[in-house]
């Protein structure tokens, strides 16, 4: 079973992108589709900013003789990988040492696909955190859809280097949970950029951040609108939905009939681009009675939810997710800050594996975000403990494959699978252990990040001058 | 053999049930049998040794007790025992729900107090952050205050996670003031405001010192502090009790090194992002650090010089280390710092130096029970399944005074009530 993103429309998109960039040389991939687009208005805008990223040239990579945890399920030891063109040519035993290439000899070395944050406001809430770069929460309006959060993003917040450091290679960044709808979020590689644009993962499809719960009806109550409750919030949404469909349906008349165009609106374009399949819905939701009730919000207006975000209680509903096809992106352990986040157990991500609904361990934090293979470690050991046989060839998922399927881009990322984007992490040890470190991580076959070597580490503007004037933020050799 | 309950680490791992629990708890004397024992003493560490507790205390130590009569003997085959871990500084008692102004009590928005404010009273041994944390290897607590008004936010006190009324071990232990950002923003805007008024506190604490009788008579000058705040000074002035100051630059760090120069302060400063730059300083001045060993992010202009290896740079300069849980965790869980612990040894701190950071450090710094596994010392204690830093190893046995506690909380109950969850009522009616 698939989860939201099933959407034909959203994986033709991937592909007819991929095959565009220079980097996309799968013939499979490139079929006659590209002109297979929804014959209705293009809500999501895709092309509106659209991503500048190519990666580096760089020769092929031989990974050698490493454990592998493919993020499908295997663990393969003393298995070899290439990587070539940016992407993953092979994976096997004795692969031929590549003409010109870099090889990695993988002895005591663990190798995962690159990690996936699917929540993260990175660049929207950057380091050194000060009021004037607060930018990811537009906390005037329940319903701001029509805010789009690349549009915050400093590129050069020097966490994005700090979560590299941690194998992260793709990361959403999110609006903020003070509205009902937030705004749009964007996926982005992680790599240096000059704009956002250079980050932007091609061909990803948007997402839409909606929030359930506390902070919408604490915020907009304490203005004195509405909502100041839960049930505020259900208004809100439906309320919204409905103009949504309207919007759709006008533009979908206008297409097939012709007559006046009519006139844009940038909040209902993001609203309809969820109903016609091409946004997918991040909904930050801590209860299982609200994720339920999104649920049957999402069957009343035809739109699939594509992840519950913080869903702490998502336990509770499990079997309801697994039937509905709907993410949840958990907390390893985090609780307590607030009442809906008090039903917290740490076999949470485990349960809801377990009962077949696709689970996945999210940050949310920039400190979260350097660790989450310890983060999926403590993860995996409460299901065992709870009595489930969870090995690290499984729970490796809850940290690459599912969310890259949270985010629809699962074709083309996420796993040790020839054909795939090489986005790869070479850990020093079992990933699932504290002590280990990633020390290589490639992104579309590129070294963007290497332990052993500082040329090979990224280092935002901002370090630049900091602390020492003719330095850096740290002196060399110091660990960030 | 006198044994009368030998359990495995199975049924150890679940004190879930009753009729395993109840034994434990009454147990008087106790025997780890064949665990790596990780003393933090004199005793080193013992790769394969036994322990034995009696009447709440280690009663002996070593490679091999024999067969001895216990009430409980545990087989710690490939387990590993370490005291039990203590919270340097935490809200532990004093929140429920961080969110819910009702469940807190570690702050007041009343600006008639500041270092006279002392929340211990308010301790709550009934939350349910002390069962969670003691699950996960928490056997001690330092509570502290914390204000949005003052930068003198009160005074903490130290716990035992028994959950019992009587958990409070010490009511006055120390006073917390903040310095750095935060300091200056509630001062008034400037770190120098903020030094200046908590020169100015100790000086007037000085001065009242000298002239209680005086200024009790109000035949005194008018002073800026009620007699409530410069009486809970005294005990700084005197070294009984240390000062806990927050500062994280490393200029704001020298400062404060300068003020408990002249005021003979037991100085602990709390954050130390940048430790590492005045590590030197602060190892010859011999003040103690909590760091957030995974707070490596320069989130904020005082925390420039964050970096994973600051814990092991200041240790390496000859500075006592405390390790706080992740500062992102909370109080909540503050039995993360074991997980900070393994991160700062993965960046250079030497193993047992990493233990020793959420365990013995915090009991010799703030003079606590506990920290070390040695005859005579009080038995808190943890065995754990393996690694005690690592993150795939937990907590299968805790022994707080000799007793051992029951490991079951509400993340455990809620898991084995929604372990397969499915539609109906029947969840309804599952313990």
């Amino acid at each position: 079973m698939r989860p939201a993103l099933e959407s034909t429309k959203v994986v033709r998109r991937l592909l007819a992108t991929a095959c565009s960039t220079a980097m996309a040389l799968t013939l499979t991939a490139c079929g006659g589709d590209e002109e297979a687009r929804s014959k209705g208005a293009d809500f999501s805008r895709q092309d509106a900013f659209p991503s500048t990223y190519k990666a580096d040239e760089a020769g092929p990579v031989l990974i050698r003789g490493a454990t592998l945890l493919t993020g499908t399920g295997e663990q393969l030891n003393n298995t070899d990988v290439l990587l070539k063109d940016g992407k993953i040519a092979a994976v096997g035993e004795e692969l031929k040492v590549p003409k010109k290439g870099m090889v990695v000899e993988g002895s005591g070395k663990w190798v995962t696909p690159g990690i996936i944050d699917v929540h993260s406001h990175l660049g929207d809430y950057p380091a050194p955190a000060i009021e004037s770069s607060q930018d990811g929460n537009e906390m005037t309006a329940p319903n701001t859809a029509q805010v789009w959060a690349e549009h915050s993003v400093w590129t050069q917040d020097p966490q994005f280097a700090l979560a590299l450091a941690g194998g992260v290679t793709t990361l959403q960044i999110l609006p903020g949970s003070a509205n009902l709808f937030g705004g749009r979020g964007v996926t982005l590689k992680n790599v240096p950029g000059r704009s956002v644009q250079d980050m932007k993962f091609p061909g990803a499809p948007y997402g839409l951040k909606m929030a359930c719960g506390e902070n919408p009806k604490r915020v907009y109550g304490g203005k004195g609108t509405l909502p100041s409750t839960r049930m505020g919030n259900v208004a809100g949404y439906r309320q919204a939905w409905i103009s949504a469909a309207a919007y759709r349906d006008k533009w979908d008349n206008y297409h097939e009939n012709g007559g006046e165009e009519p006139d844009r609106d940038l909040q209902m374009e993001t609203l309809a681009g969820v109903l016609n399949g091409d946004i997918l819905v991040h909904n930050h939701c801590y209860r299982g009675e609200e994720m339920a009730i999104m649920m049957d919000i999402a069957k009343e207006f035809d739109f699939q939810i594509s992840t519950f975000h913080h869903a702490v209680e998502a336990y509770k509903v499990a079997d309801l997710l697994a039937e509905n096809n709907v993410c949840a992106a958990m907390w390893a352990d985090w609780w307590g800050f607030k009442h809906e986040a008090f039903d917290m157990t740490e076999a949470n991500i485990a349960i809801v594996d377990q009962a077949k609904a696709c689970a996945m361990i999210h940050s949310d934090s920039a400190i979260g975000i350097q660790h989450l293979n310890e983060e999926t470690a403590k993860a995996m050991l409460a299901g065992q403990r709870a009595g489930f046989h969870i090995e690290p060839r499984h729970a490796v998922s809850w940290m690459t494959l599912n969310p890259a399927r949270a985010l629809g881009v699962d074709e083309v990322t996420g796993s040790l699978e020839k054909g795939k984007m090489a986005d790869v992490v070479v850990w020093s040890g079992n990933p699932f252990s504290v002590y280990s470190k990633a020390e290589k991580v490639f992104i579309d076959g590129v070294l963007m990040y290497d332990r052993d070597n500082p040329e090979r580490q990224p280092h935002s503007d901002f370090e630049l001058g900091i602390l020492n004037a003719e330095g850096e933020r740290l002196p060399e050799g110091g660990q960030r | 053999m006198g044994i009368k309950q030998v359990f495995k680490i199975g049924a150890i791992a679940s004190l879930v049930s009753a009729a395993v629990a109840a034994p434990l708890a009454t147990a008087q004397t106790l025997l780890i049998k064949d665990a790596k024992v990780i003393t933090l003493g004199d005793q080193g560490t013992l790769q394969m040794g036994d322990l034995l507790v009696k009447d709440g205390r280690i009663e002996q130590v070593a490679e091999d007790l024999g067969n001895l009569n216990a009430d409980l003997v545990i087989d710690g085959r490939g387990k590993v025992v370490t005291p039990g871990i203590i919270a340097p500084s935490s809200e532990l008692g004093l929140t429920e729900i961080g969110a819910a102004a009702s469940t807190n009590d570690s702050a007041i928005e009343d600006a008639s107090i500041g270092a006279g404010f002392n929340p211990s009273v308010a301790f709550n041994p009934h939350s349910t952050l002390i069962p969670f944390n003691r699950a996960g290897g928490v056997t001690r607590a330092v509570v502290v205050p914390s204000s949005q008004e003052k930068i003198f936010a009160g005074q903490g006190f130290a716990i035992k996670l028994t959950g019992e009324f009587d958990s409070v071990t010490n009511g006055a232990l120390l006073q917390r003031v903040y310095f750095g950002e935060y300091g200056a923003e509630l001062a008034g805007g400037s770190r120098a405001r903020a030094y200046e008024q908590i020169e100015g506190a100790l000086a007037q604490a000085k001065e009242y010192a000298d002239n209680r009788d005086a200024i009790r008579r109000g035949e005194w000058r008018e002073l800026d502090f009620s007699i409530d705040d410069l009486e809970s000074l005294q005990p700084l002035l005197t070294g009984e009790q240390p000062v806990l100051i927050t500062a994280n630059r490393a200029s704001d760090i020298l400062q404060l090194l300068v003020l408990a120069e002249q005021y003979k302060l037991k100085l602990i400063v709390e954050g130390a992002a940048e430790g590492w730059m005045v590590a030197e300083q602060l190892a010859s001045a011999r003040v103690p650090v909590i760091v957030d060993a995974m707070g490596n992010s320069p989130d904020a202009f005082e925390k420039l010089g964050a970096r994973m290896d600051n814990a092991a740079l200041l240790q390496k300069a000859g500075v006592t280390v405390m390790i706080s849980g992740p500062g992102y965790a909370g109080s909540h869980n503050s039995y993360l710092s074991r997980q900070g612990a393994g991160n700062a040894v993965a960046y250079g701190l030497p193993f047992e130096e990493g233990v020793r950071a959420i365990t013995a450090n915090a009991a010799s710094v703030f003079g606590l029970e506990g920290g070390v596994l040695a005859p005579g010392a009080v038995a808190d204690l943890v065995l754990w399944s393996g690694d005690p830093l690592e993150v795939t190893s937990f907590a299968e046995l805790v022994v707080i005074d000799g007793k051992p506690q029951s490991l079951v909380n509400r993340s455990t109950r809620l898991r084995d009530r929604y372990l397969h969850p499915q539609a109906g009522t029947g969840h309804g009616y599952k313990k």
